[in-house]
């Protein structure tokens, strides 16, 4: 019996090692809805250092990662600017996160001067935030509630040509936490560029 | 007991190395396509393989993908995009692949995420540019959620992806950015093994 279950959980230890082996370069894990906005001190553009917690809206907070170089992360520059805006007045606090490794802090900081991009952004040296959330591609959001608790995740809407946008996922998503309704769609993707990491 | 863990790993690792393992995604027939033993191998953009014609692109929606991935088995596929530099990187890698496995009975198409209106310019350049000869395709959906899902419900819309499929329609092998030449020639391998 003993045999039995040795063998059990050896040929469960095996295939666990085959499944991250056969898909490596997936980053699985990272944090599931419902799940409290963990807590990270990143630098922002001027150099100072930013914990997460600190950067909390009053009803909500919106995390959006974001690049300097991707063109899908491009095309929603204005977009993101007009949530920004829109929605910091309503108290939902949006910061851009940068976890590039080939985008240094000063190119993420011309870059946001040049497209206008005037809520905070942290560069994510090493990108531990985007491992610890499990973020894979820019542009990228992760909506948290006046509580902390994950309630969207997933694209800004469904395309990257402003004028063939249908479903508005993201501001949906804001609306719903800001009237104090359960997310209908808490989940939507779309393609993007892959977040370059440093390891 | 030292017969017995002989036996153990023996049997495991063969196991390991004939994708007896799945994670949630490839174990859901219902998210997975299936073979579809009736359809026949797509076309190849340049029969003789010498990269000379000029590169073919075909656009698809949703249910054109899901055709594509009931073609003939096993099958490669690489999403990727003219305006993604990883893609472009690994380009020549996945040239070099198709080139070395398509007579040993591997089906490698690709798929590209560009705007439409760059299936007469952008795409076939760089196809052109690569001497490619995959069947090319350009997905043009409204909803790219539905398009993500029909491939692999784990993904995350990130470019590039490359999934390899095996003669049952099974994820046996995913890779999220650029690919590892000799880790994908190694799981393609022991795919046409089997």
């Amino acid at each position: 019996m003993r045999k039995k279950g040795a063998f059990a959980l050896l040929l469960v230890a095996l295939c666990g090692v085959a499944v991250a082996w056969q898909n490596s370069g997936a980053k699985m894990g990272g944090i599931k809805l419902g799940d409290r906005m963990p807590e990270a001190k990143l630098v922002d553009l001027n150099g100072r250092a930013r914990s997460l917690g600190s950067l909390r809206g009053k009803n909500g907070t919106l995390l959006l990662f974001i690049a300097t170089r991707c063109p899908v992360s491009n095309a929603y520059n204005a977009r993101m600017a007009k949530i920004a805006e829109e929605y910091g007045a309503r108290g939902i606090a949006v910061v851009g996160i940068n976890s590039n490794v080939t985008e240094p802090a000063d190119e993420v900081k011309r870059h946001a001067t040049e497209h206008n991009l005037k809520f905070t952004i942290l560069k994510d040296d090493g990108n531990k935030l985007a491992d610890m959330l499990g973020a894979q591609v820019t542009p990228e959001a992760f909506l948290f509630d006046a509580s902390g608790k994950l309630v969207y995740h997933g694209r800004i809407d469904n395309a990257q040509d402003e004028a063939k946008v249908q479903s508005h996922d993201l501001r949906d998503a804001i609306e719903a936490v800001l009237a104090g309704r359960p997310v209908a769609k808490a989940e939507a993707r779309a393609f993007g560029c892959s977040i370059k990491r440093a390891s | 007991m030292k017969h017995l863990l002989t036996i153990t790993i023996a049997f495991a690792l063969s196991i390991t190395a004939f994708g007896g393992c799945t994670t949630s995604s490839e174990s859901s027939s219902s998210q997975t396509p299936q073979a579809s033993p009736g359809k026949t191998a797509v076309e190849r953009n340049d029969a003789k393989g010498d990269g000379a014609a000029a590169a073919k692109v075909t656009q698809i929606g949703a249910d054109g993908l899901r055709q594509l991935l009931a073609v003939k088995r096993p099958l490669l596929i690489n999403f990727w995009a003219t305006w993604c530099e990883p893609c472009r990187d690994e380009f020549p890698d996945l040239v070099a692949i198709d080139r070395d496995y398509r007579s040993h009975g591997l089906e490698f198409i690709t798929v590209s995420l560009d705007d439409a209106a760059e299936i007469e310019r952008a795409v076939p350049q760089f196809l052109r540019e690569m001497r490619a000869t995959m069947p090319t395709y350009l997905l043009n959906v409204a909803d790219p959620e539905t398009a993500i899902t029909a491939v692999d419900p784990e993904w995350s819309g990130a470019l590039p992806a490359t999934f390899l499929f095996d003669e049952s329609g099974r994820i046996v092998y995913k890779h999220f950015g650029r690919i590892n030449p000799a880790e994908l020639r190694a799981a393609i391998e022991r795919t046409l093994k089997r």
